[in-house]
């Protein structure tokens, strides 16, 4: 149950996006990248996600080249949040969780969706803002609307052994502290459920506080990976942001 | 089994509300349909329809009036639905196959053939086969290029698209122009048609085909629905979700360049009909595609055969172009809608 990166690059305009990244994900882990802006992190989970192909280099889910799984194949695997773009027709929110569900989800489980819907709603805490319209909806609101619906899309029958990851491009972003917290909740649940994570965060604490292994990311060259407590030293922390940065042991803290 | 299942996937989205406003709309779409075939310049009575006798006025109803009221319904329902679609392609509620040049590329497309080929044609597959294929071609071109000189922009797009609306339409205008100049009398009354839109010419040899094409087109496109709403989320989304974004694209270029391509060859250019009918659609009960394109295309269905009763009926036994109608009504509507969308 992995996701495998082996020397991946990725070139866009003949500039050096990601150079020779190789990393490895079981599932049930919360892997974190961290990186500062521009460093190839949502270009890397575009990658993972199969929305652009490598230049060099090869994505493995359990084994499987990604580019050997068809496209609604991969949509059962993985569930990706991402940064979204403007919804320009009024759909409610209801709409927009129900796309999560996918086709071959309401042939087969069709009576299993009411169960499924309700608890993806009420995992991203937005129960009160099912029959609006999204366009309404603040920031942080929609945030947690497009979460509910990648849960949704990752909701398998309890007895399945199918994997399952999913993909967090910022997933806390636009959130107050209280959600922010839920949130991480739901996903490290999800990840003791056997879910394998792979998240991009901004705030250095969260990801020490929620991650089982860290990413570094700088300019597209992969600085660190490893388990969190190990990765996360002061050295490549400053080297990375360029800043002055304090780690206080107990408890663990990032100071800068 | 699976695969009736799967095509009919999309009603599963429609919900309760919405599927009362589908299904009065179909039979108010049948009560449209026989108040069109009953009147006009004669007068029928719908008992008569029954009646064994034979009589002039059951030759003008069934050879002439009954394909006419048809061929509206159907260019109506293929303007409707898209517009819909291309609205939902798109990403943009602007969309109409008459502002974006789609129609007129359809109508430069067979103006061509009308001047340059129509000697080289044998005349029984002109106008079934030769003048749609052509009108066809024309839609597609347009709509491709369109998506290629759009993408990227996003919802910044409206302008773009907009604008090369404009030079299409006046690409399409002085084809038609130059072609006018160098054209026969006989091919001269041929391109008029196109400039004002008319149901006049409709009889079944010609329209029976066309019908059937249409009705192939507006089946297959309607179960692309679903994945119409998720490409809402953006192409990256939908792309996440499972979908193949490229066949979707495809499917609803050639649909659309289909439906308005054989609509503009048979009716000439009708304009705004494809731009107002989703809106009016979405006001009365959502945005979800499983609803929005079987609801535009048979309110686009009704409206055009009102529009085109209206047109056989304001200066009676006389009659005023169809697209005139439409374009009456329908361009205080779009004003309005930008001045709606200039407030948000």
């Amino acid at each position: 149950m992995t996701i495998e990166v082996s020397s991946v690059s990725y070139l866009k305009n003949k500039k050096l996006i990601l150079d020779e990244i190789s990393f490895e994900i079981e599932s049930g882990e919360i892997l974190c990248i961290l990186g500062p802006n521009g460093s190839g992190k949502s270009t890397l989970l575009n990658l993972i996600s199969g929305n652009l192909s490598p230049t060099k280099g090869d994505i493995y889910i359990e084994g499987q080249n990604i580019k050997n799984i068809s496209i609604e194949e991969r949509a059962f695997i993985r569930s990706v949040m991402s940064q979204s773009q403007a919804i320009v027709f009024d759909f409610t929110v209801r709409e927009i969780v129900e796309m999560g569900w996918l086709q071959r989800g309401l042939i087969n489980f069709s009576q299993n969706f009411e169960q499924a819907f309700s608890k993806a709603v009420n995992e991203a805490a937005i129960e009160d803002l099912v029959d609006k319209k999204f366009n309404i909806l603040s920031g942080g609101e929609q945030r947690r609307v497009h979460f509910a619906r990648t849960l949704l899309q990752s909701w398998r029958p309890s007895n399945s052994v199918e994997p399952k990851y999913l993909l967090l491009d910022e997933p806390t972003a636009n959130l107050d502290i209280k959600h922010e917290q839920r949130l991480m909740k739901i996903v490290k649940k999800k990840a003791e459920d056997g879910i394998g994570v792979i998240v991009i965060l901004h705030d250095i604490n969260l990801a020490a506080k929620y991650s089982d292994k860290i990413l570094i990311l700088d300019s597209g060259i992969m600085k660190n990976f490893g388990k969190t407590f190990d990765v996360l030293n002061k050295e490549i922390l400053e080297e990375v942001y360029d800043l002055p940065i304090e780690i206080s042991d107990n408890p663990f803290k990032i100071i800068y | 089994m699976n695969f009736i299942f799967s095509y009919f996937f999309f009603l599963k989205f429609i919900n309760r509300f919405q599927g009362v406003i589908l299904s009065s709309l179909i039979v108010l779409t049948l009560c449209f349909f026989l108040v069109s075939i009953s009147n006009g310049s004669f007068s029928f009575s719908l008992i008569s329809l029954f009646s064994l006798e034979e009589s002039l006025n059951k030759v003008v109803l069934y050879e002439i009036r009954i394909p006419r009221v048809l061929l509206a319904g159907f260019v109506g329902a293929s303007l409707g639905l898209s517009g819909a679609s291309l609205q939902g392609l798109f990403r943009n509620p602007l969309a109409d196959p008459g502002l974006i040049g789609v129609s007129a590329g359809a109508a430069l497309g067979a103006a061509l053939l009308i001047v340059l080929g129509s000697s080289l044609i044998p005349e029984f597959i002109f106008n079934t086969f030769a003048l749609p294929i052509a009108a066809v071609s024309g839609a597609a071109v347009v709509i491709t290029m369109l998506y290629f000189f759009t993408r990227g922009f996003g919802y910044q797009g409206i302008t773009y698209m907009l604008l090369i609306g404009i030079a299409v339409n006046a690409l399409a205008s002085v084809g038609i122009g130059v072609l006018t100049f160098i054209s026969s009398d006989s091919e001269l009354r041929g391109l008029t048609f196109w400039t004002m839109g008319s149901f006049g010419g409709a009889s079944w040899q010609i329209i029976l085909p066309a019908l059937f094409i249409i009705s192939c087109s507006i089946l297959w496109m309607i179960p692309a629905a679903r994945k119409l709403d998720l490409l809402q989320l953006g192409e990256p989304e939908a792309y996440r979700l499972g979908i193949d974004v490229q066949r979707l694209k495809f499917k609803v270029i050639i649909s659309s360049a289909i439906t308005v391509g054989i609509s503009v060859s048979l009716s000439g250019m009708i304009g705004f009909v494809g731009l107002v009918v989703p809106h009016l659609a979405r006001l009365m009960g959502g945005v979800n595609h499983s609803y929005l394109l079987p609801t535009s295309a048979f309110l686009g269905a009704s409206l055009m055969m009102i529009a085109d009763l209206l047109s056989r009926l304001l200066i009676s036994p006389a009659e005023v172009p169809v697209g005139l109608i439409t374009s009456a009504l329908g361009a205080p509507f779009f004003l309005w809608l930008i001045y709606r969308s200039r407030q948000i």
